[in-house]
């Protein structure tokens, strides 16, 4: 089965947005194919290295945000239907919990596992490989090795995180993480076997504790914005960097409105897309039609093609939580 | 991208790595070009070297056999008499059990500790094993693997005795 890359869901993609998911799709294929070989080359050479056991493990968690996507991208295809009624984008935000869990649970127990290396002194024993017949330290080899898996990784990075923007996808944004932490992890293994090599047997400990520190930080803060999107927190950037442009221009649409006096949206990142819940006060005496509220309605879902379901609703006086006035005194049954 | 992204954890992690590359670059400097590597933590190779090898046997026959008077004897005895001759040291013979051998390794007291252990031998927790550097068939047809046991992380003396090995039994 062929992912579709023209729409999520009912929403139709623009056609930028479709090559991207093109793109993404086929990026994320070869860097499960590039994880393959590297599982392997690593773990041949892997040996009593702290910071290549880090590397090794952090390869093999790396596997699952490109299958987390991959899987997500199909599902959210789904067309809403009467037992799924907002449609299944939420798989994107599944996804990105299980890949912000997976780059937790790797930080934690690397920094645990190199912390208490450090504690008991352990000296990293790394003896001789023989290979076509040429007796050789395991430790070049192991150096050569991991510095043939840094240039993907960093390449990979860096397409994701232009392509998660273009998509509002966060899981293809943690992957990007992920492929730092990546390269990262590779780069601080040549440091440690560098430092046993040198007779610094801490190195390679110390190496991997600050590795280990910052795939945790990476895992944390994905498993918070994972856990906050499914919490319905406002939607935000696809780097949670800030809230999303899109809820100020729905409101100022919306506002701008000749029988509009007041709006105030509510915006959920379902997962690529957005569902809208924009509240209007109308004008006195001007209660809109039909035809206006159509428009309205239209006129919002030509704002970005990440809305697309979106509810209008009229009401008396704004909510106090999309800028209406404070409820502190008064309640919906006394009014 | 957001701060988030290139936040200041990121940043600093890079130039704790770059530190720790210099720092390296500056022992290797200090150290001079003779510098061997791997090197040892402990410098047991450098002791050893016209010194005192000191190795702990254990009774395995027919790699390590004590029932005779005086040296001990046994393929890996002599493997080992050997290799003192190359590093122009005098051996200094312990013999104990696995476990007090085991320790003394630990506890920097031998150098060295032989008597047909197997590469999947329990101890690899607690000391260094060197690869295998010979494997017979024992008459039930099983695969043995045969190594020997080192300090934990002192890698030249790891390497020099592999290497030893490498050239007299060619695996």
């Amino acid at each position: 089965m062929k992912a579709r890359t023209d729409r999520f869901g009912r929403t139709e993609l623009p056609e930028r947005q479709q090559q991207a998911l093109k793109r993404a799709i086929r990026i994320e294929w070869a860097t499960i194919a590039f994880l393959a070989v590297a599982i392997t080359a690593v773990g041949l050479v892997t040996g009593s290295s702290q910071a290549m056991k880090a590397a090794w493990i952090e390869d093999m968690l790396s596997l699952a945000p490109p299958f987390a996507f991959l899987l997500a991208v199909r599902l959210a295809n789904k067309q809403p239907n009467p037992k799924y009624p907002f449609g299944y984008h939420r798989s994107v935000g599944v996804a990105h919990l299980v890949a912000g869990v997976a780059l937790f649970t790797m930080g934690a127990f690397l920094l645990y596992d190199s912390i208490s290396g450090l504690v008991k002194a352990e000296h990293p024993p790394i003896g001789t490989v023989v290979l076509f017949g040429q007796q050789l330290w395991l430790g070049w080899l192991m150096m050569g090795v991991m510095a043939l898996t840094i240039p993907l990784p960093i390449y990979f990075g860096r397409v994701k995180m232009r392509l998660a923007e273009e998509l509002h996808d966060k899981v293809l944004y943690a992957d990007a993480d992920m492929n730092k932490a990546d390269w990262m992890t590779a780069a601080g293994s040549i440091v440690g076997v560098a430092g046993i090599g040198l007779g610094l047997w801490w190195m390679d400990a110390a190496a991997a504790s600050f590795i280990a520190a910052s795939i945790l930080w990476d895992g944390i803060k994905n498993m918070k914005a994972a856990i906050t999107d499914l919490m319905d927190t406002r939607a935000t950037t696809f780097d949670e960097g800030k809230p999303h442009p899109d809820a100020a221009k729905v409101d100022d649409y919306l506002s701008g409105l000749p029988w509009v006096a007041d709006a105030g949206a509510r915006v959920r990142d379902q997962g690529h897309v957005f569902h809208v819940e924009a509240f209007v006060v109308p004008r006195r005496g001007m209660s809109p039609t039909l035809e206006q509220l159509m428009e309205a309605r239209d006129g919002c879902i030509a704002l970005d093609w990440k809305i697309q379901d979106i509810v209008i609703v009229p009401i008396d006086e704004l909510p106090e939580e999309v800028g209406g006035p404070s409820a502190e005194h008064q309640s919906e049954r006394n009014r | 991208m957001s701060d988030l992204y290139d936040g200041r954890a990121t940043v600093g992690l890079v130039k704790t790595l770059v530190r720790m590359m210099a720092a390296g670059v500056a022992a290797l400097a200090l150290t001079g070009c003779g510098m061997q590597i791997p090197a040892d933590p402990e410098g047991t190779l450098d002791r050893v070297e016209g010194g005192v090898l000191r190795v702990g046997v254990t009774e395995r026959e027919p790699w390590v056999d004590l029932d005779s008077q005086g040296e001990p004897a046994g393929t890996e005895a002599e493997l080992v008499t050997r290799f003192a001759e190359r590093l122009d040291a005098e051996i200094e013979w312990t013999t104990g059990s696995e476990a007090a051998l085991v320790q003394a390794l630990e506890g920097d007291q031998l150098d060295l500790v032989i008597g047909g252990f197997q590469h999947d031998t329990p101890w690899v927790q607690h000391v260094g094993v060197t690869r295998t550097y010979t494997e017979v068939e024992t008459a039930g047809g099983a695969k043995e693997q045969h190594v020997m046991l080192v300090p934990m992380g002192e890698n030249a003396f790891l390497v020099e005795l592999e290497t030893f090995l490498h050239e007299e039994v060619g695996r």
